[in-house]
């Protein structure tokens, strides 16, 4: 008996595709996707951020620094030697730069002083949404190369002045000057361009889980929708005249509402919760309200319309329940939200590019980490909304099809 | 007046057609009743009808107006209750009928009225408050009835609508048919249950591979000619006895026994004449007219519950 119900178990699994693709091919795919996201996570990303130098100094020290720099961390992405910051700006705000390695005209000067004017020389302006380790490494590097070139410096006058024409080395030897300081460290300053909030765990996770759960009315709307299709009340709204937009937006609008209201709550548990239970804060404070419900929005649009696309694609409710997830999942592993998209590699980075989720998530980061207006979330918002356009027309298409 | 003329229809991919040439019509207050095994073509009639599938080739009309016309401005003129319980389970009975009654454009003290007259005809009222997931299956089907009629439609599609139902149910429903058509209404019926056919149609059409096998009324079919003769015979061999059977219609033998269907114009005794000419002793004899079901197998040489 046993053995004929353990043949019926396994028959039954063998049949279920979307049962056996869920067992295996996602975890592979899972496998393939995470290892490859957090290839670097244990050799950080920090000798590849693409970076611009402002250099405002002419002494040879800055370039010498420059040059040491360039030894660590390759050639920059652009020089602005006489422009000023206005050019890099925007660039490493919006995140396309890493940094900005800014030196001040008096740098040369100043570093060979043996007392320290307190007047910050080399700035490190960074991405504003710049892993907390990555720009602790590199501000600490920063200081490293000036302290040595000015240790260097330092001994070198020193040698200059205890050497006069002629003295013998041995006699003019002096005890050193113990009050002057070798460190740079007065120096250098690393700050994130931005006014707005640092990031943090809550800052980074709150969007991400949030763009993360939009996307999950896509299991809830096709499944419901599959419902009314196979009992017919579909094609029985149909026949009473309801005309297929009626039919679509019906179904759009209350998931619109109900992305909002899990936009408010994951806010909320952010900006409340967390603080309660001893983590940081979310902070909302000097964000643009505008711009996060353009991307509320977009971000919604584009889940609806998945799923719409979705429930008038697939035939079953076991299409519905295997692929909805399964997509969800795929795009959030590949689009930064199980893993943030600054510590994947490249290519990683570059993949996570085609992820409607990594739109929605760089569109919330943007405005709560970076400040950005409307006009700064304009590229991901344009995107997630030419997504939702391309599976609605999808979903329009399918759906007369599927319904009769 | 529905007027369903020479329609054919083919689907993509498919080999034979679904329905080759059909033409019915139906008055105002009669019950069609539409017989044929499954995958004869009457789900695809249906679809037509309710507007899923449009026409290919040939025509259909209500009143002498194109359906396509009617579909477009009133749709609500014709309403289907089809097999499945096409509702949503999740709501109760009075969110279902207030749903549909707005899905066809009824709207303030109308659709108020007209909820109160489907749920009064279908005796519903004590379970307007119950998930239609809740209800048994004769409530069910009352239900997939009342939301049909909440437009008051002229044409009322009604697909097998008494599956799963007890017989109290099925009597009730049967009834609400008949009133319906009583009041004016077009009624087409499909159903496998001949003895509902024959208890509620006034005309009947049964057709099978896409085409019409026969349309009348119930007593023009049960009269066409399909008297039959059941008999057992002592004392002849089998060629002999089929040979004297087969002068006057098709004989068939079934076991022991022989089914003749008579030729039109022949007479039982005449045939027991020959047998017993023929050398042949009749040990029994049964004479009669075919039922529904013998005609519906004789034409489609199908059970209608294949």
């Amino acid at each position: 008996m046993l053995p004929a119900l353990i043949k019926k178990e396994l028959l039954a699994l063998i049949r279920d595709v979307h049962g056996l693709a869920a067992l295996f091919l996602m975890p592979a795919l899972f496998i393939i996707i995470m290892s490859l996201a957090l290839k670097d996570v244990y050799s950080p990303a920090i000798k590849s951020l693409p970076y611009v130098v402002d250099n405002r100094d002419s002494g040879q020290l800055a370039l010498t620094l420059l040059a040491e720099w360039e030894k660590r961390h390759g050639k920059p992405q652009a020089s602005s030697p006489q422009t000023g910051s206005a050019g890099w700006v925007d660039e490493v705000r919006n995140g396309k730069l890493g940094y900005a390695l800014v030196i001040e005209k008096d740098f040369s000067r100043t570093l060979a002083t043996s007392q320290l004017a307190d007047t910050i020389q080399v700035r490190l302006i960074t991405d504003p949404g710049q892993e907390a380790g990555i720009f602790a490494a590199n501000k600490a590097e920063l200081v490293m190369i000036a302290t040595e070139m000015r240790a260097q410096a330092l001994l070198a006058a020193a040698r200059m002045a205890s050497r006069p024409a002629g003295a013998d080395a041995g006699e003019s030897m002096k005890e050193p000057d113990l009050a002057v300081a070798v460190s740079a460290q007065k120096l250098v300053e690393a700050e994130r361009l931005a006014a707005g909030p640092r990031p943090t765990a809550v800052q980074q996770n709150v969007p991400a889980w949030l763009v993360f759960g939009m996307f999950f009315v896509v299991a809830s709307l096709a499944n419901l929708f599959l419902q009314e299709r196979q009992c017919g009340a579909l094609a029985r709204l149909a026949s009473l005249g309801v005309p297929t937009s009626m039919m679509i937006w019906s179904k759009a609008l209350p998931y619109l509402a109900i992305n909002g209201l899990q936009a408010a709550l994951m806010l909320a548990v952010g900006v409340w919760l967390m603080p309660l239970l001893g983590g940081d804060a979310l902070s909302l404070a000097g964000i643009h309200w505008g711009a996060l419900l353009l991307v509320l929005l977009a971000v919604s649009m584009a889940a609806i319309g998945l799923a719409l696309a979705l429930a008038s694609l697939v035939r079953t409710h076991a299409q519905a329940s295997a692929v909805g997830p399964t997509i969800n999942i795929l795009m959030a592993a590949i689009g930064g939200v199980m893993v943030p998209k600054f510590v994947m590699p490249d290519f990683m980075q570059r993949l996570a590019e085609f992820s409607p989720m990594n739109w929605g998530l760089e569109g919330m980061l943007a405005v709560l980490l970076r400040g950005s207006d409307l006009a700064g979330v304009l590229q991901p918002t344009a995107k997630l909304m030419g997504f939702a356009t391309v599976m609605i027309i999808i979903a329009v298409l399918f759906f007369r099809r599927r319904v009769s | 007046m529905l007027e369903i003329s020479n329609i054919s229809y083919c689907y993509s991919h498919a080999e034979k057609p679904a329905l080759a040439g059909v033409s019915l019509s139906a008055g105002r207050g009669q019950i069609l009743g539409l017989l044929g095994p499954n995958g004869a073509g009457k789900t695809t009639l249906i679809s037509h009808l309710s507007g899923m599938l449009s026409v290919q080739q040939g025509s259909i009309s209500i009143d002498g107006q194109p359906l396509a016309v009617i579909r477009r401005n009133t749709p609500a003129r014709i309403a289907v209750a089809p097999q499945e319980y096409a509702f949503y389970p999740m709501l109760t009975v009075k969110e279902n009928l207030e749903c549909f009654a707005s899905a066809g454009g009824l709207g303030g003290s109308r659709k108020r009225q007209r909820m109160a007259d489907c749920m009064a005809f279908a005796q519903l009222e004590r379970f307007a408050r119950t998930r239609a997931e809740r209800l048994s299956g004769g409530l069910k089907r009352r239900l997939n009835l009342a939301i049909a009629l909440l437009p008051e439609p002229e044409v009322i599609l009604l697909d097998e609508p008494t599956v799963g139902v007890d017989p109290q149910s099925r009597a009730f429903l049967l009834d609400a048919v008949k009133m319906l058509a009583n009041n004016g209404a077009t009624m087409i019926y499909t159903s496998h249950y001949m003895e509902e056919i024959e208890a509620i149609a006034d005309r009947v059409v049964i057709i099978d591979g896409g085409k019409v096998l026969r349309e009348g009324t119930l007593n023009e079919l049960l009269t066409e000619g399909m008297a039959h003769v059941r008999l057992a015979v002592d004392g002849v061999a089998a060629v002999q006895l089929k040979a004297v059977l087969g002068n006057f219609g098709t004989a068939e033998a079934a076991g022991d026994e022989w089914w003749v269907m008579l030729d039109p114009g022949q007479m039982p005794t005449a045939l027991l004449a020959a047998v017993e000419k023929a050398g042949g002793k009749v040990r029994q004899a049964e004479f009669g007219r075919n039922n529904l079901e013998q005609l519906f197998m004789a034409l489609t040489h199908h059970s209608l519950r294949d």
